[in-house]
């Protein structure tokens, strides 16, 4: 890592020694001090932006004259919401290099002085270095996976009994709400851009991502995004309680929470949208020489497609709650029927993102597993090029379904049939990836790791997901078991026994990789069957007491439910519990697990054949690729060569 | 693949199999049917989950299999054998899916239609949601008002459905028919109901506060029952 003293600050030297330390300059002393990005500096400024836009809102008020002049909900969106996070980032640094460049201030296109992490402090700042932004996402992401599981503890709390327990309705709706809003864009969405953020620059050969400064930014508009949906709680009336959905006109007329999903969804957005375009970008630019489309790993394959689903539908989201702020704040009538609105809009518009966004919510779990079940089977993924043509093919046909979630919301019949027909369809390229997964482990060396119990727990709780989604595709089934827990039960398998277990196989597959320690496997396969058994049980009976009759979104049952949903809540309870042995393992492990080789695998892709963990700049010299990833059993195949004037190491010869 | 691992297949796919129907069976999936259309979409569960629990067990055979049959030993280090692909294979895990997802698509639609169709002679009944209750008038009796929604056996029913304020949902689990009401249109529910009974009206659209509490009744009665309570003054 180079040595700790002395900051490389002249160009010249950073190019003739690019494994030097390029760690930021020691902050100035004094009041200087102030004014060097960081939490100091964000410290001041997003109270003064926070005021700047309060200054806006008052000064607009008085000039047209409206009353009240000092207006609560106004003051916090546009201050609290919108200018406050803006000063907050600027204070941090995550502007400071475009500011110097406009303002004609001399730049470096070359200063890495963001770049790498030399100590934990390197964690808390913006930073351009693609392993550390995946770090950092993957810590955020994990705490509001856990804020959010508690909140689900809370509702199964609720639900253990008929009647009213601990909360009244409005705070409960806003449990589910948040939960299911965390659980979505600050977790699993982020949780995937993560992981790809740390792995799919490796697997390219590349430096780093293709714009580093703009991944640094999109990260730091994470932590806002969730710490606006979490603390919405705090404000009058609570948190927002219309569901993740938000449907229009409801959600127009709830408390001012609900402006804190409106922008909290913003942010979020914004920041998946800049690392989808940089995801699309280092594909199609930094793939090292001889890495063709169809030598790419399909990790990186279902990237690309998901950050295409992301850029196309996001916008649409976006869109969706503007318009129900701005019914709200600027009475508009976009969903107000008084006004010559339509309220079935929203669920167009709404679910023309949704429904895309669970392939955003899948794909990258889809690549997960193809590299580990390849891997810890030995073999050659089954239909490499069938494996990315289904996900190209899920992507496009991932536009063409959004209304099956309104088979019963009033909008035109006709459209149901066509939607159920495209809905449908979409199960044969899933079929086509489940069944060449399958094909892959037939006749493997099994090497039963964590990683490949999350992988097959993830095949096996994901085929029921998909089998119980064509129940839900069916529209005489659907209608009669739409917003009931059969659907809660169902969407569980899809992103639960789905994403959630992929994005556990990934996290401990580049485990080594990505601290440079190993994870202790006892506690890893605790963890799995724990997760697995409470999962199941947490799940399955929904589907029992959907289809019986249990709607969804209540507080309170019919006593017919009662005893299920009892069991439901124990179970819930084990299944959070057993993320103490998760956390439990990654800590220690992290501080004291035993040193990481390069490729414990025995992997092909490019991230396995650097040190663990990687270099600063990933690798002293470009690789260059000569062959398929997944050459397993293939004698003298190679993926790439790297160092090639040195004579090949033992892990490329295999 | 040997004769004996064929076998050995075969036999975890029937004992999934078996395991799957057991779940199907046993368990009381679906609340009792109390219209015609609910009995045309039971067909379409079962038909669905027929073939459901067939890939079901495909899938659980050959992972049980694999997780038996080809574990690594601890200190082997080779790979497997090097297979890329089966082109019949892949034609074949394309084109089964394609015709099971087609055929589930025709008998849904066929369904549809028929429990999208009035019977002659239907009854109309206008109900409204706000929150948090449900009001039911019938245009053929003097625009009668009701809070419990009463039907007569046996006589196509059609409601035409609004809201006042926020999205509702209109879902009697026994007729297994569910009709979002949206303000500003008026979309219908067609029903034809076929036991005598008092069924729950749920609604299943969160509606804010007492979404949970938002319930009513739909009562069928014989046919003299109906004519007589809708002709006379009063609830």
């Amino acid at each position: 890592m180079g040595d700790k003293e002395g900051p490389v600050t002249a160009a010249v030297e950073q190019h003739a020694a690019p494994a030097a330390r390029h760690g930021p300059p020691p902050p100035p002393g004094g009041w200087r001090r102030l004014l060097y990005p960081g939490f100091l500096r964000a410290a001041w400024m997003a109270p003064l932006f926070f005021g700047i836009g309060c200054g806006i809102v008052v000064l607009c008020r008085w000039w047209g004259g409206w009353h009240p002049i000092w207006f609560g909900e106004i003051i916090v969106l546009v201050g609290a919401l919108i200018a406050g996070p803006i000063g907050f980032l600027a204070g941090i640094g995550a502007f400071d290099y475009w500011a110097r460049y406009a303002i004609g201030a001399p730049t470096r296109p070359e200063d890495h002085s963001g770049h790498g992490a030399y100590s934990w402090r390197d964690y808390f700042r913006v930073n351009t270095d693609h392993k550390v932004i995946g770090m950092q996402y993957l810590a955020t992401t994990i705490f509001f996976f856990l804020a959010a599981g508690l909140l689900a503890m809370l509702v199964r709390a609720e639900l253990a009994k008929p009647g009213m327990q601990f909360f009244d309705n409005q705070t409960y709706n806003g449990l589910f709400s948040v939960h299911a809003s965390l659980m979505i864009f600050l977790f699993v969405i982020p949780a995937f851009a993560g992981l790809a953020n740390f792995v799919v620059p490796l697997m390219l050969g590349a430096p780093d991502m293709a714009f580093p400064r703009l991944n640094a930014l999109s990260y730091w508009l994470l932590p806002i995004a969730g710490i606006m949906m979490l603390s919405s709680f705090l404000v009058p009336g609570g948190a927002f309680a219309a569901g993740w959905t938000g449907y229009a006109p409801l959600s127009v007329h709830q408390p001012m929470g609900t402006i804190f999903f409106n922008m909290g969804v913003q942010w979020a957005g914004a920041s998946s949208i800049m690392t989808a375009l940089n995801f699309l970008v280092t594909i199609i630019t930094m793939r090292a020489p001889g890495m063709t489309f169809w030598r790419m790993p399909l990790l990186v394959w279902a990237n690309f497609t998901t950050s295409l689903l992301v850029v196309i539908a996001t916008p649409f989201i976006a869109g969706s709650q503007f318009f129900v702020m701005f019914d709200r704040v600027m009475h508009t009538h976009f969903f107000d029927t008084a006004g010559g609105g339509y309220p079935l809009g929203y669920q167009h518009i709404f679910w023309f993102y949704s429904h895309p966004a669970v392939y955003i919510m899948m794909l990258p779990g889809f690549g997960i597993a193809s590299e580990v079940i390849s891997t810890m089977s030995r073999k050659p993924i089954f239909g490499y090029r069938l494996m990315a043509l289904s996900l190209m093919a899920i992507l496009v046909l991932g536009f063409s379904v959004w209304a099956h979630h309104m088979f019963v919301s009033g909008m035109a019949p006709w459209l149901r049939v066509p939607m159920m027909v495209t809905t449908l369809l979409i199960a044969i390229p899933t079929g086509i990836k489940v069944f060449s997964w399958l094909a892959t482990i037939w006749e493997g060396k099994i090497n039963f790791s964590t990683p490949m119990l999350w992988a097959l727990g993830f095949v096996s709780m994901f085929v029921i997901g998909g089998l119980s989604g064509i129940y839900l595709g069916a529209v005489p089934i659907d209608i009669h078991v739409s917003d009931t827990y059969f659907v809660v039960a169902h969407i569980h398998y899809v992103l639960f026994g789905g994403s959630l277990f992929t994005i556990f196989a990934g996290i401990y597959y580049w485990f080594p990789k990505m601290t440079g320690r190993q994870y202790d496997e006892r506690l890893g396969k605790l963890h799995f069957w724990l997760t697995f058994i409470g999962f199941n049980l947490t799940f399955f009976p929904m589907h029992l007491i959907g289809t019986q009759g249990m709607p969804r979104r209540v507080s309170d049952y019919a006593p017919q439910f009662a005893n299920w949903n009892l069991f439901i809540s124990i179970a819930s309870f084990g299944l959070g519990a057993s993320t103490i042995v998760f956390l439990y393992n990654m800590v220690t492990s992290m501080r004291r697990g035993k040193p990481a080789e390069a490729n414990p695998w025995r992997a092909l892709t490019l991230e396995w054949q650097v040190s663990s963990p990687p270099p600063v700049f990933n690798f002293d010299e470009i690789p260059q690729v000569v062959g398929s990833p997944y050459e397993y059993g293939v004698p003298g195949a190679k993926h790439a060569v790297l160092n090639g004037d040195r004579a090949p190491t033992e892990v490329e010869v295999r | 693949m040997r004769r004996g691992s064929i076998v050995q297949l075969v036999l975890f796919a029937l004992v999934a199999s078996a395991a799957g129907v057991l779940l199907a069976l046993l368990p009381n999936w679906l609340p009792k049917s109390a219209s015609d259309e609910a009995g045309r979409i039971d067909f379409v569960f079962w038909f669905v989950t027929g073939i459901c629990v067939f890939i079901f067990a495909i899938v659980a055979a050959v992972l049980a299999y694999s997780v038996l049959k080809f574990r690594a030993k601890p200190d082997d280090d080779s790979d497997g054998p090097p297979i890329h692909g089966h082109t019949g294979l892949e034609i074949t895990w394309t084109a089964v899916p394609a015709v099971l997802v087609t055929s589930i698509a025709v008998v849904s639609a066929i369904v549809l239609a028929k429990d999208d169709a009035a019977g002659a002679n239907p009854l109309r009944v206008d109900v409204t949601a706000q929150q948090f209750f449900w009001s039911y008038t019938y245009p053929g009796y003097g625009n009668k008002k009701s809070n419990v929604l009463r039907l007569p056996l046996d006589r196509s029913v059609v409601l035409r459905m609004t809201a006042k304020d926020v999205i509702h949902s209109f879902w009697v689990p026994e007729f297994r028919q569910k009709q979002d009401l949206v303000p500003g249109i008026h979309p219908t529910l067609h029903i034809t109901p076929n036991k005598l009974g008092t069924y729950p009206v749920i609604c299943t659209e969160l509606c804010g506060l007492g979404h949970a509490l938002m319930r009513s009744r739909v009562v069928v009665m014989e046919p003299q029952a109906f004519e007589q309570w809708a002709t006379k003054k009063g609830p």
